[in-house]
C-alpha cells in the first residue's frame, strides 16, 4: 500500500520534471535563435553618409601632377588600375590602405556608440582588393554599399558598422 | 472525506503553481520579443532624424555645391559662425547647429576662426535639454595652389540639436 503511493508520487514528480525540462529546452532554443539572428540593416542612412563623406575627402596623393589630388573615390579607381602616387612615390593601393585606415579610425573614434567597423573594397563578384576592420561587434549591425564605375568595371565599397 | 479534500487541495496548489510558472515563462518571452521591437523603433527614429539632417546640410546657406549632397562650404561656415550668423536666428528650424572637423583628429575643441581650428558654432538658441543628432559630412573649400584651383574636402560632423516639445499647458 505504502509502496504503491510512493510509486504514484514518484510518477507525478517525474511528469513534472519532464514538463520543466521541456519548457527549459524550448526556452534555450528560443534564446539561441533570438540572440543569433541580429538583423543587419543593409541600407543604413548613417553608414551611407559615412561613405559619402569618405568618398569626397581629398587625399595627398596626386597621380598625374600636383595639385591634382585624388579624393578617396578617385583613389579607389587609381588603386584598381594599379597607379602610383607620383608626389609620394608609393603605390595608390598602399597609400589607400594607410590613409583610409587613419581616416576611418578617426571617424569611428569620434562616435562612442561604434564598437566595430569593417570596410570592404571589391570588384564584381566579391573579388576582394582591400579590407580594413577594427574592434569587436556586440550590438546591432548597420551597413551600406556604394558602387563606383571605373571604365567598364564596377567597384564596390561596403562599410559595416556595429554598435556597442 | 478528509483524504479526498487533501487530494483536491494538492491538485489546486499544483495547478496554481504550474499556472504561475507558465505566466513567468510567457512574460520572459514577451520581454525578449518587445525588447527587439523597442530597439527597432529607436533605431528607426534615429535613422529618420539623421535623414532630416540632409535638409539642413543641403540648405544653400551651408551647402558647397548643389550637385553634392551632404557637403558643407567652409567659407560659408566661417561667415555663418561669425557675427553675420546672428541675422539668421529666426531662420533655423532647430535648437542648435554645430560643425566639427573629424579628420585630422584633435584632442581639444578649437573654435573657428583660428589656426588649426576644428569647430564652427553656427547657431544656438540657448535652449537646455535638447536632443542632438549627428551625421558625417564633407567640409569643402576651393584652394589655389601652383596656379590651379581644386576642391579640398575634409571629413566633418554636422551636429543638430532638436527642439523639445513644450510641456502640456506651457506657453506657446
Amino acid at each position: 500500500m505504502v509502496g504503491g503511493r510512493l510509486k504514484y508520487g514518484q510518477q507525478e514528480i517525474v511528469g513534472f520534471v519532464l514538463i520543466v525540462v521541456l519548457v527549459v529546452v524550448g526556452l534555450m532554443i528560443f534564446l539561441v535563435i533570438s540572440l543569433k539572428d541580429s538583423p543587419v540593416n543593409e541600407d543604413s542612412v548613417v553608414v551611407s553618409n559615412v561613405i559619402d563623406a569618405i568618398m569626397r575627402h581629398t587625399t595627398e596623393c596626386a597621380i598625374v601632377y600636383e595639385p591634382d589630388y585624388d579624393n578617396f573615390e578617385d583613389l579607389f579607381k587609381s588603386c584598381y588600375l594599379g597607379d602610383r602616387c607620383k608626389n609620394l612615390g608609393m603605390s595608390a593601393c598602399d597609400y589607400l590602405n594607410e590613409s583610409l585606415s587613419d581616416v576611418l579610425s578617426a571617424m569611428m573614434a569620434s562616435d562612442a556608440s561604434v564598437g566595430f567597423y569593417e570596410l570592404d573594397f571589391f570588384v564584381g563578384e566579391g573579388d576582394g582588393l582591400l579590407r580594413i576592420s577594427n574592434g569587436n561587434c556586440s550590438g546591432s549591425v548597420s551597413a551600406a554599399q556604394r558602387k563606383i564605375i571605373s571604365g567598364s568595371d564596377g567597384l564596390f565599397i561596403r562599410i559595416k558598422i556595429c554598435g556597442i | 472525506m478528509v483524504k479526498g479534500q487533501m487530494k483536491i487541495q494538492q491538485m489546486a496548489v499544483m495547478i496554481v503553481a504550474v499556472f504561475f510558472f507558465f505566466i513567468l515563462v510567457g512574460l520572459f518571452f514577451l520581454g525578449i520579443v518587445f525588447k527587439d521591437v523597442k530597439g527597432g523603433a529607436g533605431q528607426l527614429q534615429k535613422e529618420q532624424a539623421i535623414s532630416s539632417l540632409r535638409v539642413i546640410a543641403d540648405m544653400s546657406e551651408l551647402n558647397y555645391d548643389s550637385s553634392w549632397s551632404m557637403s558643407l562650404d567652409e567659407d560659408k561656415l566661417r561667415i555663418m559662425s561669425g557675427n553675420f550668423g546672428g541675422a539668421y536666428d529666426l531662420f533655423w528650424p532647430v535648437a542648435s547647429v554645430e560643425v566639427f572637423k573629424v579628420y585630422p583628429r584633435f584632442d581639444e575643441v578649437e573654435e573657428c576662426p583660428g589656426v588649426g581650428c576644428n569647430y564652427y558654432g553656427i547657431y544656438d538658441n540657448g535652449q537646455g535639454g535638447v536632443k542632438t543628432y549627428s551625421t558625417y559630412v564633407a567640409i569643402c573649400e576651393k584652394v589655389r595652389e601652383s596656379g590651379s584651383t581644386y576642391d579640398d574636402c575634409e571629413v566633418g560632423k554636422l551636429v543638430v540639436g532638436v527642439k523639445q516639445p513644450l510641456a502640456a499647458g506651457g506657453r506657446g
